[in-house]
């Protein structure tokens, strides 16, 4: 590859000034470490509207809040990019503590839909303008906002708590014994489990029967509410799907999450840096390597270090690894939702376990590798396992891979299934926020690692695959395409490994990491997985975000549906591939 | 009516009543044998030599397993809507020729029903009542997902019962007759069924497992959708008689292929030297089939419901309806030159 | 002629007994479930009376087709929690009428049409086999044969016409 393709679609031509274009709504964020630009909230949807449609920052990324209580402030931080690729743009806004109200950028990103949700329940910051403002992690009626520095859990909350006894009495009780139906088969006298109606769901219905669309006028019909989930065996995990179906045909979809949430940016506030690297391995369970690389780049960031060359090289060939392991199972079970009796999933597996081998000789561990360092890695390739690889992925993966290829791709009945099904078009991707395979099937070329590279993506010589129906055909066809050019990369890596250090200074259990704030962000095997921390020079983060693909890309998910059939739902999940671990957080 | 046809009544209903038991319990084990090969699986392995004793363990486990029924399901259809389907599939093979021998003086015919001169609408009848069952466990279940199971069970088997009906028409037109045994008589005189009708035969194998709502037309059961259809609340014993209804079908619409199709309990010089041989004849073409409907399962994903409607208004029925024509043209032709 | 006899009386029974189910039944679905039962106790009937073409038709229209046609309806729809309507006023006088006028002309083609007492004729050979009901059907009843056909085909355009909603105009 030569010079100017290695970087082709940055703009430099075009300096951004909002402060200029905006003197009287934006300033420049000044703060030590900190980038971007404050808007004031008043004036915020002229500004992003300004921002999308004159700067050309069309992708907004991650919108999260961060709670400044010293300040008494709450503060909105928007990350937006161009889909032309290019490094991004932050802005910011800010809210009283007290009076939490910030205009909802709906209108503008759809795809801050999920996420203003999020804010909104998680830090109880009001999104005003918000079509469905709904708690989405938490259940309705929990009381406060979790993630609100002054908010005390419910059994302890002390000072500088990682290092502290959890119960300092030695009094432990489960909250499990103060439940009224602990026996699971005792119900208060009146109680009917089939009559029973969550109260909090009437908002669930309220806004799904708000969505219907779609109906056909000329049949007078029931419209009937179903429930798939959260015990389903095609949710890939806790996920529930309220959808209202006429006849076979979906007219409204809701996705509800939350079953498998355990705060994961709380903990993570918590822990000290390097304590959360473990706990992102437990994000999106399938591709642990990929979530150590985007939180190891945030901090990295924070610190400014770097990785030694061999340990660069060692990320990308454990992140390719992981996301052929990724799409390959994603596959698998993808076919499995159409209703292919676990064959192609078996088959899939087959070769995922090959892969876990290497994870497992090298990391110690098949799944929750906990690989990644700030400035390295934590072990070497251990001897044989170099060219264990370089056999994987010379001979027997690109063979498996044009395999699955040959059965699949041209089967009838998968082909039936899923041509022009559950489709998202370009504009319709870029909006809702998608990204990875499902934005790539599209067709917006749209690759982290080419378009805003990082690590040492490069150097190496790959194509971004990308399909143009954006239907769920081609949503499978991508991810075949990706672990062709995964393959590709992992030859010149394996290739090229050079000799020397994995790990630049000297392995620390505690890091030090300077005030200021980060966004990491990689190209995981499921989309943009990105990590925004804020250190203010503490032990441990004082604000900790995830940008989960898995959660956001759900989005686009009712768009995807609608005026499908109910076999689609199914289908059409499969192919965004979604991690519960990671949506719920 | 002499004591001897009684008991030979007896003795013949009691034989295919254990016949077609074992016949379900191992081809549960065929089945998860086979389909775990298709795999990279061993399958069961573990009760009994090479996991022989597996069907038992099931049935074990299944009896003592509590049996729960819905607070707000229908109780008396809930209860019977399990034996509702299991006794359509195991009387319809009373019509079934198998062949006759001759013994204690007397010709046996192998077959329950003898040679019923409407065999091929006994069967036509007991098909289309055994959608009943499925139906009723979805209703009577009082679950959303059930009740699409069942809705969707009996609109797919009404559709293709019709092609399946039709498919029945060119066989019994070149035997002239609704009689199996003259079907299977008058493949033993020219050749298998399967050669001269082609279509028939494609037609009834894919209408057969919808109407046994098999693999990839398992609508009706959908795990991926409706997790398991309209036998989503049973548990015990009557989600054993689902099953039981569901493999014993299969073992007969493999009896019904093999007997309209290819050529029953008849085999080329085989049976002709030794009639007793009938019925191992017949196992063999059923074990074959019945390896194909397994295969089909382990290979192909699941159609959608709208998919298989279409299938089977738009494509299986105009099908089966250019074959009885082009049957009944040919058949004209070579009457005009005969 | 006895187990003849204990034959007939258990599926008289059968049958007597599903019909009043069907009309007594609160729930629609059991009432369908009655209908079945009385049309597959007909069905043995004419087994035995040696027509076992029309007991497989009887089975497969009436309690295979036609019957799992009405479970359909009524699952869907949800009819069987729907409260009766309002009765018509003159419908059970009507019924009354309707039911002794039925009686008289049975009592009268028992009594003055048929000799009493004299055995019924036997069934000819053949008689009530498919081929017979088949010639039969094609050549002295063609026409009705045909207009029935026809009918049922207009019947099926009434229901999809029935299921639209008119369409409003501007």
């Amino acid at each position: 590859m030569d010079e100017q393709t290695a970087v082709p679609f940055i703009d430099v031509t075009r300096e951004v000034d909002l402060a200029a274009r905006f003197p009287e709504a934006v300033i420049v964020d000044v703060r030590k470490e900190y980038e971007g630009y404050i808007v004031n909230r008043d004036r915020l949807i002229e500004v992003a509207t300004a921002i999308r449609d004159e700067l050309g920052y069309d992708y907004l990324s991650s919108v999260t809040g961060v709670d400044y209580l010293p300040d008494g402030v709450m503060e909105v931080v928007y990350h937006v990019y161009k889909m032309t690729g290019g490094p991004g743009l932050v802005f910011k806004t800010q809210t009283p503590r007290d009076e939490a109200v910030v205009p909802s950028l709906v209108p503008v990103y759809p795809g801050a839909d999920l996420q203003e949700r999020e804010a909104w329940d998680l830090l109880g910051i009001r999104f005003e303008g918000h079509p469905d403002l709904r708690r989405i992690l938490m259940w309705e009626g929990f009381a406060g906002y979790p993630l609100r520095k002054d908010w005390q859990e419910a059994y302890f909350e002390e000072e500088g708590k990682p290092f502290k006894n959890r119960w300092p009495d030695g009094q432990v009780y489960r909250i499990e014994d103060k439940n009224p139906y602990e026996n699971n088969v005792q119900y208060p006298a009146d109680f009917i489990p089939e009559e029973y109606e969550p109260e909090n769901d009437a908002l669930l219905y309220d806004s799904l029967k708000r969505s219907i669309r779609g109906r056909d006028p000329e049949l007078e019909t029931d419209v009937v509410m179903v429930n798939m989930g959260p015990q389903h065996p095609s949710t890939h995990g806790v996920f529930r799907i309220a959808v209202a179906l006429e006849g076979e045909k979906i007219v409204a979809l809701k996705p509800v999450m939350g079953y498998l949430h355990r705060n994961h940016e709380k903990i993570g506030e918590r822990n000290t840096f390097l304590q959360n690297m473990p706990y992102t391995d437990r994000l999106d369970y399938l591709s642990s390597l990929s979530n150590n690389f985007g939180y190891a780049l945030a901090v990295e960031k924070l610190m400014n270090v770097r990785p030694p060359e061999r340990a660069e090289y060692l990320r990308v060939i454990m992140a390719e690894l992981t996301r052929i392991s990724n799409h390959i199972f994603a596959i698998g079970t993808f076919l499995n939702d159409l209703g292919a009796y676990f064959t192609p999933a078996l088959y899939a597996i087959k070769e995922r376990e090959l892969i876990l081998d290497i994870f497992e000789a090298t990391t110690g561990s098949r799944m929750m590798c906990n690989y990644f360092r700030f400035g390295g890695v934590t072990r070497d390739l251990p001897e044989g396992i170099a060219e264990k690889i370089h056999r994987l992925v010379y001979d027997r993966l690109p063979q498996k891979v044009d395999e699955l290829d040959l059965y699949l791709t041209n089967n009838e009945i998968v082909r039936s299934r899923t041509e022009g099904v559950g489709v998202l078009t370009a504009e319709q991707a870029i909006a809702y926020s998608a990204a990875g395979p499902v934005l790539r099937a599209s067709g917006v070329p749209y690759d982290i690692r080419r378009a805003d590279p990082y690590s040492i993506y490069d150097r190496f010589e790959f194509d971004v695959a990308v399909r143009y129906h954006g239907d769920t055909y081609d949503r499978y066809l991508i991810r075949i395409d990706e672990m062709r050019q995964s393959l590709r990369i992992l030859q010149q890596a394996i290739k090229d490994l050079p000799e020397g250090s994995i790990q630049e200074g000297k392995p620390q259990y505690q890091v030090r990491v300077p005030a200021g704030e980060a966004y990491g962000r990689v190209e995981g095997p499921k989309g943009e997985l990105g990590y925004y921390v804020i250190s203010n020079g503490k032990p441990n983060p004082w604000r900790y975000h995830v940008r989960a693909p898995s959660f956001i890309n759900l989005t686009g998910y009712e768009t995807m549906c609608v005026g499908n059939k109910v076999a689609d739902v199914v289908a059409i999940l499969g192919s965004i591939d979604i991690v519960l671990g990671e949506t719920d957080r | 009516m002499d004591l001897g046809l009684w008991i030979e009544w007896i003795v013949k209903a009691i034989i295919l009543i254990v016949v077609l038991l074992i016949g379900f319990m191992y081809l549960t084990y065929m089945e998860r044998k086979f389909l775990a090969r298709f795999q990279n699986r061993y399958g069961p392995n573990r009760a009994g030599p090479v996991g022989l004793l597996q069907p038992m363990a099931d049935g074990i486990k299944l009896i003592f397993k509590e049996e729960v029924i819905p607070k707000q399901a229908d109780k008396l259809i809930f209860i019977l809507a399990p034996v509702i389907t299991v006794i359509p599939a195991w009387v319809i093979l009373a019509v079934i020729p198998l062949g006759s021998i001759q013994l204690f003086g007397r010709t046996i015919d192998f077959s329950l029903a003898g040679d019923l001169n409407v065999g091929i609408l006994y069967i036509m009848a007991v098909t289309s009542i055994s959608v009943y069952g499925i139906v009723l466990a979805g209703w009577s279940s009082n679950n959303k997902y059930a009740l699409l199971g069942g809705i969707r069970s009996s609109a797919q088997m009404i559709s293709y019962e019709l092609a399946l009906g039709l498919a029945f028409v060119g066989p019994a037109m070149m035997a002239s007759s609704l009689s199996l045994a003259r079907i299977v008589e008058a493949q033993s005189k020219t050749v298998w069924f399967a050669v001269l009708q082609p279509i028939g035969f494609v037609v009834f194998l894919v209408a057969a497992l919808a109407e046994i709502n098999r693999s990839p037309f398992d609508m009706p059961e959908a795990e991926q959708e409706l997790t398991a259809g309209y036998h989503v609340e049973y548990s015990g014993m009557k989600f054993a008689m689902f099953m039981l209804t569901e493999y014993t079908k299969m073992i007969v619409v493999s009896v019904i292929a093999a007997t309209l199709f290819l050529g029953g309990y008849h085999f080329p010089f085989l049976t002709d030297r030794w009639p007793w041989l009938g019925p191992l004849v017949l196992f063999a073409k059923v074990i074959i089939l019945l390896f194909g409907i397994i295969w089909v399962r382990a290979t192909l994903p699941r159609v959608r419901y709208d998919q298989l409607m279409a299938l089977g208004w738009k494509v299986m029925l105009p099908a089966a309806l250019l074959n009885v024509f082009i049957t009944a043209g040919v058949m004209y032709v070579l009457g005009m030159i005969a | 002629m006895i187990p003849d006899l204990i034959l007939f009386f258990g599926l008289a029974l059968v049958a007597v007994a599903s019909a009043i189910g069907l009309l007594l039944s609160r729930s629609a679905v059991y009432a369908a479930l009655n209908l079945i039962l009385n049309f597959t106790a007909i069905a043995v009937f004419y087994l035995v009376l040696d027509a076992p073409f029309l007991a497989l038709m009887q089975v497969t229209v009436y309690a295979g087709a036609i019957m799992v046609l009405f479970l359909f309806v009524i699952m869907l729809l949800g009819a069987e929690k729907l409260s009766t309507g309002p009765t018509l006023p003159y419908q059970r006088p009507l019924s009354i009428l309707l039911a002794v006028i039925l009686l008289l002309e049975a009592a009268y083609a028992l009594f003055f049409r048929s000799s009493p007492g004299a055995p019924p004729a036997p069934a000819l050979a053949g008689f009530g086999s498919p081929q017979a009901i088949g010639e039969t059907l094609f050549s002295a009843y063609l026409l009705p044969f045909e207009v029935v056909s026809i009918l049922l085909l207009a019947a099926m355009v009434g229901a999809i016409v029935l299921t639209k909603k008119p369409r409003r105009r501007g």
